[in-house]
């Protein structure tokens, strides 16, 4: 087998990196070496055939959404669920807020810090999740965190004081880590050509929680007010039960059925492969030491992280602005998560589809219109004071602020090939970090209607939004400035010492430039063969 | 122009789903803009010829420290003597109202006071509704058990038989500072609650132990 083709599958076993490698980019393979299987059938470690086509890693080439088969589409399943049941319990209060502060009698800037609690503590939850998956595989990772938090969202329902409310939606909020175990698992599962599109539905079908529960919660509250009698303040806390046992229920499924790599779990395989371990402080250097990741961590903070803000003020502001009631006011909210069944994933199909005409800088572009669009619509939702428009405006800016996540995630995986998996999950602690600080200034303390924030988070989404325009790829140029006359390999080679060089430890990185190559737009050199995403089912 | 009007139609219901949902969006726009606008009673044009008294029945006092779900308010109100009996010709019915204090308003928008009385959110909680008559009335209502924990006073509002208001009467002063009622809250908690939160959690944690337990008892016999 030739020292390449392990590369070219898109594998990097065991490198920290690798871990998120490809997260939601398109690679399109420059040499078509790929073994096809059908001379021989592929089997797992225990004999047996694999449902979907494999790569010679035994990485799926397609993706099928209607099939539960083991282990990649059951992988892909089992992946997005347990994260949408995360984004369900983290923002399972917002929608019943109404009820809440009349029961623990909480100010708007208890509300506020709650709200900025429950997206704070997955900042950290996030960063150390990649190591984890790492050392233990995702099936553990996701389904550990997922059963250590639900005895935090049981202990909602005993909640009597804003103080243990603010702390209670702290600690719920850790499980919005089971992000980066999901992404980590799709890398894992399928090949680095539909990994992209494997990334982004998942990523964006698991968002689609935080408007699920904008529906289900009130509605749950309804049933057991009027079905079982209960008073409105013990109504809303049995309603709790609902994501806890959900939570439960899913970690078990992802510890019985899931499966960490499409041989075997880690537990297998560690004892019969190897594992070539890169050193963390030189991943982490190269992370710290390239601007390209704080900036992007700052713009990812007002795509996701406004996502976020708006899941946890939605209801409670069509439910005051506009007089409607629970239910109804759930229902309007809910429809902004629901947008990311599709407008995530476009986000980053657009990104690919630019990128396939004009390179890198159409990524760019494509990325800073969407976004500050996204913005514009943010400001307009603001000053909107009628409930039709303000429905209407708010599904478009749903749709661009969601697609500019989908489209971050199509520049990421070329920022760095070494140290890929800590950007991605700098990046995602960044939107995060700008959920809570977009909800400290604007939501928190009657200084700003609700109305007013919204717009004010409108112009910071503009404004954060323009640091794009200073991300220059050397090799690729940037918004305004073209490329020089560096090649992709000085790029990735900048990342290895001398020494590490001569024991070549940069073989992989050289052969991901090689591929990269793709970025320059459709003025690169013609390929012999170029290889088309396989997605059925969508 | 109408039969342009038309064929533009025509060829949006041909087009691809998104340019739908645009149209539709801005039908939708327009047909929302078009909004009724109903006529707004100010509370600053209300005169206050109503005497309103609310006691709390337990400890015959009217202002102090009732329980929710289980207090009772004893509320009675009439036409203020000093106004001729004529000033309630136009009053059809008298609604009671529990109504925040500022003091529980503080930082808190969704309780705001607003002149305007279709925006006013400081009366939010009804208590009774009863026919006019100038030698006016009283009710007894147990502070129900939703009733968040605040400071309170009673309004009484006169409304015609289209439900607007005409004049009002309160149990405080202008200030909203005099006679006012605390309401402890209920908690919500019940101990079925807290029994079912300790098992679930413990469940939770201990299958997860055992489920990694066993894991990697199998591990280590498949080992050796």
């Amino acid at each position: 087998m030739a020292p390449n083709s392990d590369w070219q599958e898109g594998n990097a076993k065991g490198e920290p990196g690798s871990s998120l490698h490809g997260v939601t980019g398109r690679e399109p393979v420059f040499q078509m070496t790929m073994e096809t299987v059908g001379e021989k059938e592929a089997t797992d470690l225990k004999g047996r055939k694999f449902a979907l086509p494999v790569d010679s890693e035994h990485k799926a080439k397609t993706v099928r959404l209607y099939s539960v088969a083991a282990p990649h589409m059951r992988t892909f399943h089992l992946s997005w669920i347990a994260f949408m049941i995360c984004f369900f319990s983290t923002f399972a209060a917002p929608p019943l807020m109404p009820v809440i502060r009349d029961n623990l009698g909480l100010t708007k800037v208890d509300i506020g810090n709650a709200g900025i609690a429950s997206v704070a503590g997955a900042v950290v939850s996030r960063l150390l999740m990649g190591t984890i998956c790492d050392l233990v595989g995702p099936r553990y990772g996701c389904a550990i965190l997922m059963m250590i938090t639900a005895p935090a969202i049981f202990c909602m329902p005993l909640v009597s004081t804003p103080v243990g409310f603010i702390l209670v939606r702290f600690f719920i909020g850790f499980c919005l880590a089971t992000f980066v175990s999901c992404q980590f698992w799709m890398s894992s599962m399928f090949n680095s050509k539909i990994v992209g599109i494997a990334n982004g539905t998942a990523a964006g079908w698991g968002n689609m929680g935080g408007g699920i529960v904008q529906l289900v919660m009130p509605l749950v509250f309804d049933i057991i007010r009027r079905d079982i009698g209960s008073e409105k303040f013990t109504a809303w806390r049995i309603a709790f039960f609902v994501p806890g046992v959900l939570q439960v229920m899913m970690g078990l499924l992802v510890l019985t059925l899931g499966q960490d790599l499409p041989d075997g779990n880690y537990a297998e395989l560690k004892r019969e492969g190897e594992k070539v371990n890169d050193s963390f402080q030189k991943v982490f250097l190269y992370a710290v030491t390239n601007y390209r990741t704080y900036i992007f961590a700052l713009t990812y903070g007002y795509c996701f992280g406004v996502e976020l803000t708006v899941d946890n003020i939605i209801a409670e502001y069509f439910y005051d602005r506009f007089d409607l009631n629970l239910q109804t006011a759930g229902i309007i909210a809910s429809t902004f998560g629901l947008m990311n069944l599709f407008s995530r994933p476009l986000g980053g199909v657009l990104s690919d589809v630019v990128a396939a005409r004009w390179g890198m800088r159409g990524r760019l572009w494509n990325l800073w219109i969407i976004q500050t669009v996204g913005g514009v619509l943010c400001i307009v939702l603001g000053l909107t004071g009628q409930l039709g428009p303000a429905i209407a405006v708010m599904l478009i800016f749903s749709f661009f602020v969601q697609a500019a996540c989908g489209a971050t995630f199509g520049v990421i995986p070329f920022i760095s090939r070494r140290s890929l998996g800590i950007i991605s999950g700098a990046t995602g602690a960044g939107g995060n970090i700008g959920a809570v600080t977009t909800q400290g200034i604007f939501f928190m303390s009657s200084k700003y209607t609700t109305e007013d924030g919204i717009m004010l988070m409108g112009i910071m989404i503009v404004a954060c939004t323009l640091p794009v325009i200073f991300v220059h790829f050397p090799q690729w140029g940037s918004m305004f400035c073209p490329p020089s006359k560096a090649t992709e390999e000085d790029y990735y080679i900048s990342e290895w010492s001398k020494e590490e060089q001569s024991n070549g430890l940069h073989h992989a990185s050289m052969k991901f430039a090689e591929n990269s190559k793709s970025e320059r737009g459709r003025q690169s050199p013609p390929r012999s063969k170029e290889e088309t995403v396989v997605v059925e089912g969508v | 122009m109408c039969s342009r009007l038309i064929a533009r139609v025509d060829s949006v219901c041909t087009h691809p789903v998104p340019m739908k949902f645009s149209v539709a969006f801005v039908m939708t726009l327009m047909l929302a803009s078009v909004s009724m606008a109903q006529a707004s009673v100010l509370f600053s044009t209300l005169e206050r010829t109503l005497v309103v008294e609310a006691k709390i029945k337990e400890q015959e006092i009217s202002s102090g420290i009732a329980l929710a779900g289980v207090s009772h308010l004893v509320i009675s109100w009439h036409l203020n003597e000093s106004f001729p009996v004529s000033v309630g010709d136009k009053y059809v019915n008298v609604k009671l109202r529990l109504c925040y204090a500022p003091v529980s308003q503080i930082d808190r928008g969704w309780r705001k006071t607003n002149d305007d009385l279709h925006k006013d959110k400081t009366c939010t909680k009804g208590i009774a509704q009863q026919k006019y008559i100038f030698s006016g009335n009283s009710t007894t209502w147990r502070v129900t058990k939703d009733v968040p924990g605040a400071v309170y006073f009673v309004r009484a509002y006169a409304v015609d038989a289209e439900g607007n208001q005409l004049a009002f009467g309160q149990t405080t002063d202008k200030a909203k500072t005099a006679n006012l009622i605390t309401v402890l809250p209920i908690s919500g908690r019940t101990g079925n609650i807290d029994i079912a939160a300790a098992i679930f959690s413990a469940f939770s944690v201990v299958s997860l132990t055992g489920f990694l337990g066993l894991e990697s008892m199998r591990s280590k016999r498949t080992s050796k």
